[in-house]
């Protein structure tokens, strides 16, 4: 793949510049540079075909296959595929995703939008207050999860404690799936929304002023300008915040590992992820996960296209 | 802006009002973490917990290093995560700046390539991924956490649009002069680089520290685990005293949140300009 068959040590020994040496052919010049253009990307491109295109191409194979690590591959044809489309497992691991997925995007892009808005004004103590939604974007995810798991104990934890206070008895929020998904819920948002509110902010910087002024002389209060000045100019971060929500949703592994799992046996609450997880290592059905890392790829491509094509419809580019 | 009657401060203060609500949800539960990992064993189970230990108990955080190794964590994580920002920042700058300033043959195509594996998520490759570390016996080792995770598309892509924002002229100045594209982007576009490399090297720093996933499949025993490992097992060993957990929790994540806060201007650069995809 990379034409690297042309000695380039000629072009490493430093020449004395002689006058009329720019008469010197541009063809070879030319193609000096694309010697080193290829020099330069091959550490790259190397690694990426490494690690990247041949571990798709194998899993694509692999998916065929059933293979455990310890004996040779055996060719099962689209008995995997098949599994999938019964395998029941693999639908909970799926509702479960979904389930966490839609309300996280929805709420995660809402409600950093106002926390934006809102620094978005002169106001005193803004580095401040960025820097409180900031601090849960910067922590590692398993211990946040450790630390929201010790919140969530419902004998022992504060968010019980507080909720008996008015008198509610709290639930067992990651032993009941109906609560762990508000639960991941909160934890996910808590951890999502200062990213998007960062990138919200820098959207925000590339209003012009100008329209809000030539809003206001229109007597345009803040509802308006909200919905005919920030939200359409806004589109295109909006987009981009749906796609990395999306993706980031479908890919939680971290929180359930920690939050949900009943000591070694499982957990009570599998994602998409977490079900390749314990496919691929725990019960070292490698054909079976990968056709898994297919199912969870063939989602993820699906939305994406509906979401760029949808796009066409709202979202405004100038 | 003459205009700035009651009902304007009544604005200001709702304003304050709600970032200040919110903000403090938001950083209760390091609070809550905090005080929980200084309480010796029996006040934790108080069901009206509080929010300060009555008793503080510093050695929670001594005990940790009993049960775990948890000083070797430390150290896989740093040099793993320093490991890994060098990596990453040197070839995807290296091919960043080829393509952007470089001409050569394929150059538009072999980039679109490396562009479907920002679409794609890692997950999607772990399984074959980890196949890829036994064959070559990298299993458990430093260079199977490591080198799986120096190429990143996301890194060229961005690099590239900064060596995109730098005029040519200096490229062909140097060019004259007899320089090679090395020496060009060695001498010339790195340094004018630093603030774009210094944003995307913090981003990388973070990720690196916090990952988890890949690290818990490449590595098997104690020597090589990373801290988010670390802590997992610890979560095994560690069923009845949450202080413990807890006080190794803030050890994983406190002194790198602090340096993060110092650099925050950079962090927050780093993340604008991955959102101009």
């Amino acid at each position: 793949m990379m034409s690297l068959e042309h000695p380039v040590s000629a072009t490493l020994t430093p020449r004395p510049r002689v006058e009329g040496e720019r008469a010197a052919p541009r063809w070879n010049a030319r193609r000096r540079t694309a010697v080193w253009g290829f020099l330069l990307i091959a550490p790259m491109m190397i690694g990426y075909t490494l690690f990247f295109v041949l571990p798709f191409i194998a899993s694509f194979l692999l998916s065929f296959t059933n293979w455990t690590l310890l004996s040779a591959p055996v060719w099962v044809g689209l008995d995997n595929y098949a599994r999938l489309l019964r395998d029941t497992s693999f639908q909970e691991s799926l509702q479960n995703t979904v389930a966490l997925t839609v309300p996280n995007v929805v709420l995660r892009i809402t409600i950093s939008l106002f926390i934006a808005l809102a620094l978005n004004t002169k106001l005193k103590f803004r580095n401040f207050y960025r820097t409180l939604f900031f601090i849960p974007v910067l922590t590692m995810p398993v211990a946040t999860a450790t630390v929201w798991q010790w919140l969530y104990d419902p004998t022992y934890g504060p968010i019980n404690a507080g909720l008996a206070t008015f008198g509610i008895d709290g639930p067992s929020w990651l032993l009941q799936p109906e609560w762990t998904v508000v639960a991941l819920l909160v934890v996910l948002l808590w951890g999502g929304v200062g990213y998007d509110m960062i990138i919200y902010l820098a959207g925000l910087q590339g209003i012009p002023r100008d329209y809000y002024e030539a809003a206001q002389l229109d007597g345009a209060g803040f509802w308006r300008q909200f919905r005919d000045i920030t939200v359409p100019l806004l589109t295109p971060t909006i987009f981009f915040l749906l796609i990395i929500a999306l993706i980031n949703s479908f890919q939680v592994f971290d929180l359930v590992y920690i939050m949900t799992r009943i000591d070694t046996s499982g957990t009570t609450f599998p994602t998409l992820v977490y079900y390749i997880y314990e496919e691929g290592f725990r019960n070292f059905r490698m054909g079976y996960a990968v056709t898994l890392s297919w199912a969870l790829l063939a989602i993820l491509i699906v939305f994406t296209v509906v979401q760029f094509r949808l796009q066409r419809r709202w979202v405004h580019y100038e | 802006m003459t205009a700035r009657g009651p009902s304007y401060l009544i604005k200001r203060l709702l304003l304050h009002a709600f970032l200040l609500g919110l903000g403090l949800l938001f950083i209760l539960p390091f609070f809550w973490s905090i005080g929980t990992s200084l309480k010796p064993l029996r006040e934790l189970f108080s069901v009206t917990p509080a929010f300060l230990p009555e008793m503080v108990r510093w050695e929670n955080y001594v005990d940790v290093f009993d049960q775990v190794p948890f000083t070797t964590f430390y150290l896989n994580t740093i040099f793993v995560t320093i490991a890994r920002v060098i990596g990453q920042v040197f070839i995807a700058s290296l091919a960043g700046f080829a393509f952007a300033r470089l001409r050569f043959p394929g150059r538009d195509l072999l980039f679109i390539l490396l562009l479907v594996g920002l679409m794609v998520p890692e997950q999607a490759v772990i399984v074959p991924r980890f196949i890829l570390m036994r064959e070559f016996g990298w299993i458990n080792t430093y260079q199977g956490l490591i080198i799986p995770l120096i190429f990143s598309s996301f890194g060229v892509f961005l690099l590239r649009q900064f060596f995109l924002t730098i005029p040519p002229d200096f490229q062909e100045a140097a060019t004259l002069e007899g320089a090679n594209p090395f020496q060009v982007y060695w001498q010339i576009y790195l340094p004018l680089a630093r603030p774009a490399l210094a944003a995307f090297g913090f981003l990388v720093t973070l990720y690196s520290w916090n990952e988890f996933l890949w690290a818990l499949i490449v590595t098997s025993t104690q020597e090589r685990q990373v801290l988010s490992v670390g802590l997992a097992v610890l979560q095994g060993y560690q069923t009845t005293n949450t202080a413990i957990l807890l006080a190794a929790a803030n050890m994983a994540t406190i002194p790198i949140l602090v340096i993060f806060l110092f650099f925050q201007k950079q962090l927050i650069e780093g993340i604008s300009l991955s959102g101009l995809k």
